[in-house]
């Protein structure tokens, strides 16, 4: 007689794709907006980007309900933070804090595929890639989530990082003008949308500059 | 363990005006391990026509065999070569024989049909035809080589630019899967001629 095993699973995937791009004085972070489960789409109109702190913003895939569990966590501890130090928290230091709260959770993880972007204390673009247990890096840019492995190569061959194994060590921050990295998420999307099925209906792209924050939309496939 | 990325393959062909260009990596491994590092996925069957075959090595070596000696049957009894829709349809007839114990492969077609028409498409492992119109993939990379392709991919390109477009995709793609790489193999093919081309990228 076998093990009975459990047929509940506490977990959903609901899909989609997040980029972020980091720039010499700019970042740029991109997200889907549609949420499905299985073969369903249970809403065209979902954002899985959240504004963490002044100029640092998280987009994450995954099961969304995990996703809205650590984005409030997080804002929690940012208030907290703002109350002892009287300042709002740099993009570094939230990077490090979300990999901490990721771990906290390492035997019951949240289902949660972040991409962290934001301007660093120089004003200078930083992107920070995760998985779902905290394991952390900073990159020039990265995708998560199910229209990843269709996004990053041709992020590879655009962007053409160099090598964190060279010495002296390069800038992984791309050259590439603000408009021309938002033109090569709105490209990138569009692949994805045309592949990946989870992947579509409307962009978010968020722009972070010494200005501010932006917001722009961009209509996806709908099928 | 995965039966189609046990030894590892990336395959790739595309379609541009009047010709069409058919790329592989060029990795054999057992799993983690690398046995071979020049290993050709891509077959000839004449002049016109040429067929790549991504999954288990085993499997694919046996269905080339039998499938050049299935086209020299056809050569001798019909005196002239197999066009390609034809030649896909006896790769699908072959696969689908064995349907409950298949070839675990999966084929990437691609030649020069009438008028000098270029033709690709890619099955599954039990013959189900995929005919397109702009790019075939297929092989462990092929999540990658979908995003990299539909990026890139532009119609009517002529033979030089297609050879490039169909590297950059090959080569970006396969950086992003550990089964496969090892460098590339290109196949661009016109009417009047056919190059092949090795590519040298990340050797690991």
């Amino acid at each position: 007689m076998t093990k009975q095993q459990a047929n509940w699973s506490p977990y959903d995937n609901n899909g989609g794709s997040c980029v972020a791009i980091a720039g010499a004085d700019y970042c740029v972070i991109a997200a889907d907006t549609r949420m499905s489960t299985g073969y369903n789409i249970l809403t065209r109109d979902y954002s899985k980007i959240c504004k963490l702190a002044d100029k640092c913003v998280m987009a994450s895939s995954g099961f969304q309900a995990d996703v809205k569990a650590l984005q409030k966590h997080l804002a929690a501890r940012h208030l907290i933070y703002q109350h002892q130090h009287n300042k709002q928290m740099s993009c570094p230091a939230m990077a490090q804090l979300l990999s901490n709260t990721l771990y906290y959770k390492r035997f019951f993880p949240y289902y949660s595929f972040n991409v962290l972007g934001g301007l660093d204390n120089e004003g200078k673009g930083c992107v920070f890639t995760y998985d779902a247990v905290g394991s952390f890096e900073k990159v020039g840019y990265s995708s998560q989530g199910s229209g990843s492995t269709l996004i990053m190569p041709f992020l590879d061959n655009q962007l053409k990082s160099p090598s964190p194994l060279l010495l002296p060590a390069q800038d992984a921050v791309t050259p590439l003008a603000e408009a021309e990295a938002v033109d090569l998420v709105k490209t990138v999307f569009a692949s994805a949308s045309e592949r990946d099925i989870y992947t579509g209906d409307k962009l978010e792209i968020i722009v972070i500059n010494a200005d501010g924050i932006r917001r722009d939309y961009m209509d996806l496939r709908k099928d | 363990m995965q039966i189609f990325e046990y030894n590892g393959s990336a395959l790739v062909a595309m379609v541009g005006k009047n010709c069409f260009a058919i790329a592989s990596d060029r990795r054999l491994g057992v799993q983690l391990q690398t046995i071979a590092t020049d290993f050709q996925r891509i077959s000839k069957i004449h002049d016109r026509l040429f067929f790549g075959l991504s999954g288990l090595a085993t499997d694919a070596q046996t269905l080339y065999q039998r499938l050049v000696f299935r086209h020299k049957l056809y050569q001798l009894r019909e005196e002239r070569d197999m066009k390609p829709e034809t030649f896909a349809n006896l790769v699908s007839a072959l696969l689908y024989e064995k349907r409950f114990g298949p070839y675990f492969c999966q084929p990437v077609i691609a030649g020069l049909g009438d008028e000098d028409k270029p033709f690709i498409c890619t099955m599954d492992s039990i013959g189900a035809k995929e005919l397109a119109k702009d790019f075939v993939v297929a092989g462990t990379a092929s999540e990658s080589l979908y995003g990299a392709c539909e990026s890139m991919f532009k119609e009517d390109m002529e033979p030089e630019e297609l050879f490039e477009t169909v590297s950059q995709a090959l080569l970006s793609s396969v950086d992003r899967d550990c089964l496969s790489g090892w460098g590339g193999h290109v196949y661009v093919v016109t009417p009047t001629e056919v190059k092949e081309r090795i590519l040298k990228g990340r050797m690991d």
